[in-house]
């Protein structure tokens, strides 16, 4: 069993909008939370959600020139947001590490994987290149890559997808950073290497015990390997809980869409229910509770006010207006009719 | 290049119209592929270019679709999916093998004599961005399989009465496609595949690039078409979600090979070939108690399509092989000879030396 240790990274009240010449884009719009060691926080929610923004404006990477950022982003008692460019990035290298969906947008085509790891780790740590080169032929054994020893010269083009993913996070562990982010990290990937990379940044955290923001569309995966879940909704949080109060007892209108719209492998299901409409435009959000276009349980106060994401008692925090008591009556109601059609 | 000729004899005794039927075989059968084989050669040199090696992107591959019925067809990246489908509605020319559409055999027609199947059977792809020309007007888009067949009558109202039934509004018709999004994009892409009523729709990853909430819906709006019309699809797919919602029976392929065919029931419920395992095992379960580390019974990418492995294609990776020989031997058999997809069941098609008994696990592979 994994064991939650102290917080390493709080966020509190973030916001980031761009401006742009349609308007203003409010890709994130007061998000809090708090991700613990040896805790994997897994974030949902459909594409254009804020998921990526959230993160990268943690990490430093959107340039505050593109983007109105207010809000506070704790990490090992600094505010990330009030330091500067240089002394940011010492801890952006080090304590904070971050992989992405695509490999190449760490590895360089055109030099060896091997080198471009001992350079990562000389760039902050003063070490001799052999010493360098050991620990990466150590990163490289660590994330399961084969013969790393040969392995070492090889180019990026010459690694299987799975393979540059295992180097890419090879290379975020470089250093020995107490938060990894990923965001996607198995989404380019086959079923069964997905699984090999899961089970890879699982082992990792245990072994290191650090934290880990994972980054999904796939509710499966956050199911499976996370241990607190958020799901977003428009640069907002509209449930956040531990994984077992989210998945067992949610507590909003999207979440449940979410649930009853992925086909379910373990049993050739009734007919889906998808969410009506698309996702709103992040320039013109709905007033009110943003996903109340698309809501099939919208009442009067829904396009006035906006719901804040409370503990209403039903035990973790979600922002719905709706009463406990009535979300606990309809989401039984949906998952009973679920069960009855399947049943006929 | 290692394989014996496996391709030109005949992997299994079944005629394709046999393997593994579903309670929608009824009567003959839309299209047959029989010992379908595509190899993409590799060529060297600039001016005498000869063939060095060839990619195997489709071995030998038998099945048919009946009228009314979704296959599915699943497997991992590079598997040649997309090629079976390509090679089915002759988009390429197969290597060898023979394909009949309503019992005729099409495979040695030219373009011309192509033409009037063209109408039955069209095909769907996966991403709803680039299949559009962003220059077109939705009326045009819709409407162009119209214009190309030369079809009289008033496009506009029958390219209207299309969009009504995929759901979009029949007075964006003159909108671009970059006005819509995703989902709205693979509405218009399944409107033009309809246009000419065709009996056979291929859909190649069509909601593979939506969000899962809208692909909910397009998946229900094939549903309620199939119905509609009488549909027949070929899905394919790599979310074994997916397929398992929409398929009455499933193909899984491996490396060019099918290894395993049975309705979607069977299938999941009692996989026979030692990959079909593993690949279930591989899927997130979105079940709270489930735990990542007792998924991995695979390590280990797909080998090369270049230089495919000996034997099954699977022996390099397969756990059940090792489980028979002991330690990490694999059997001679599984090693030198290609089994033939035979039923190991009934109605249940498979082609493994040692099919898995009725709930055998798979032991989880060492940690890499
Ligand atoms: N530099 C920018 N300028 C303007 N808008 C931006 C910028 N970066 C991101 N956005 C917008 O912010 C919103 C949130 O984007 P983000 O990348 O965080 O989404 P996401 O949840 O990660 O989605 P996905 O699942 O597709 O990766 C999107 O609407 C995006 O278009
Ligand atoms: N025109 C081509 N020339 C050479 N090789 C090709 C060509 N088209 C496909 N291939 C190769 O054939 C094999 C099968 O490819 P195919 O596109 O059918 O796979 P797929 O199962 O559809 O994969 P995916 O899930 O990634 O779409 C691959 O190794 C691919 O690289
Ligand atoms: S606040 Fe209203 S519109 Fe929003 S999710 Fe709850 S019921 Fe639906
Ligand atoms: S034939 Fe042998 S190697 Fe191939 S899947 Fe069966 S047991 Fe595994
Ligand atoms: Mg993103
Ligand atoms: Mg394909």
């Amino acid at each position: 069993m994994t064991q939650i240790g102290e917080p390493i990274l709080e966020v509190k009240d973030l916001k980031v909008h761009f401006p742009t010449p349609d308007g203003m884009v409010k890709a994130v719009d007061g998000l809090t939370f708090t991700v613990h060691r040896g805790e994997t926080f897994g974030i949902v929610g459909e594409s254009g959600s804020g998921k990526s923004v959230t993160c990268l404006t943690a990490l430093g990477l959107i340039k505050r020139e593109s983007a109105q950022i207010s809000g506070e982003v704790l990490f090992e008692g600094h505010d990330l947001l009030k330091l500067s460019n240089e002394d940011l990035r010492p801890i952006r290298g080090k304590a904070l590490s971050m992989i992405f969906q695509d490999p190449f947008a760490c590895l360089h085509p055109f030099y060896r994987v091997g080198d471009q790891i001992v350079e990562a780790i000389q760039c902050h740590d003063s070490c001799d290149k052999k010493e360098a080169r050991n620990r990466t032929v150590e990163l490289l054994s660590a994330v399961g890559i084969p013969q790393p020893d040969d392995r070492f010269r090889d180019y990026p083009h010459q690694f299987s997808g799975g393979m540059r993913q295992r180097a890419m996070i090879a290379m975020a562990l470089a250093h020995n950073p107490s938060l990894l982010i990923a965001d996607e990290p198995t989404t380019a990937l086959d079923v069964t290497v997905q699984a090999q990379i899961l089970e890879l940044i699982d082992h990792i955290k245990q072994e290191f015990n650090i934290g880990v923001i994972l980054i999904t569309h796939d509710l499966g995966v956050v199911a499976d390997v996370a241990q607190s879940v958020m799901v977003m909704y428009a640069g907002r949080a509209v449930e956040y809980g531990s994984r077992d109060e989210v998945f067992s007892g949610p507590l909003h209108p999207y979440t449940w869409g979410l649930l009853e719209s992925i086909p379910n492998i373990d049993r050739k299901g009734a007919r889906l229910v998808p969410i009506e409409g698309a996702p709103p435009s992040l320039i013109r959000v709905p007033t009110g509770c943003s996903f109340n276009p698309r809501c099939p349980h919208r009442f009067d106060p829904c396009d006035k006010d906006r719901p804040e994401l409370l503990d209403r008692g039903g035990g973790h925090p979600e922002a719905c207006h709706l009463r406990v008591e009535d979300k606990k009556r309809l989401w039984n109601e949906r998952e009973a009719g679920r069960v009855e059609e399947v049943a006929s | 290049m290692s394989r014996a000729a496996s391709t030109n004899e005949p992997t299994t005794d079944t005629p394709p119209e046999d393997i593994a039927k579903s309670s929608k075989a009824v009567g003959e059968p839309l299209v047959t592929v029989e010992n379908l084989t595509k190899r993409f050669p590799i060529k060297k040199g600039i001016i005498f270019q000869r063939e060095v090696a060839a990619v195997h992107a489709v071995e030998d591959v038998s099945f048919a679709i009946y009228p009314g019925e979704t296959l599915g067809l699943v497997g991992e990246s590079g598997c040649g999916k997309s090629t079976t489908a390509r090679v089915l509605l002759k988009l390429i020319e197969p290597t060898s093998g023979k394909i009949t559409f309503e019992g005729e055999d099409i495979t040695g027609l030219n373009k011309r004599q192509m033409r009037p199947m063209r109408r039955q059977a069209q095909m769907m792809f996966q991403d709803p961005y680039a299949s559009l020309n962003p220059r077109q007007t939705i009326g045009q888009i819709i409407g162009a399989p119209f214009r190309i067949h030369k079809l009289s009558g008033d496009t506009k109202q029958k390219v209207q009465e299309l969009m009504e039934r995929v759901g979009l509004n029949p007075e964006h018709y003159n909108r671009y496609a970059h006005e819509f999004s995703g989902g709205q994009r693979q509405r218009i892409g399944v409107a033009r595949a309809l246009a000419l009523r065709p009996k056979l729709i291929v859909c190649d990853e069509p909601v593979s690039a939506l969000d899962v909430s809208i692909q909910a819906q397009v998946l229900n709006l094939f549903e309620d078409l199939q119905e509609e019309f009488g549909l027949t699809y070929l899905f394919i797919s790599h979310d074994l979600g997916v397929v398992r919602h929409i398929s009455d029976r499933i193909a899984v392929m491996y490396l060019g090979h099918i290894v395993e065919v049975a309705t979607a029931d069977e299938l999941y419920n009692n996989p026979k070939h030692p990959y079909t395992a593993a690949l279930l095992s591989a899927v997130p379960k979105g079940k709270v108690g489930t735990q990542v580390t007792t998924r991995t019974v695979l390590t280990g990418d797909v080998p090369s399509p270049v230089n495919p492995p000996s034997g099954c294609p699977f022996h390099p990776r397969c756990p059940k092989a090792r489980q028979v020989a002991g330690g990490d031997g694999v059997p001679e058999n599984c090693r030198v000879e290609l089994p033939p997809l035979g039923e190991v069941v009934e109605n249940h098609h498979a082609a493994c030396w040692y099919p898995l008994e009725e709930s055998e696990e798979l032991a989880k592979a060492a940690h890499a």
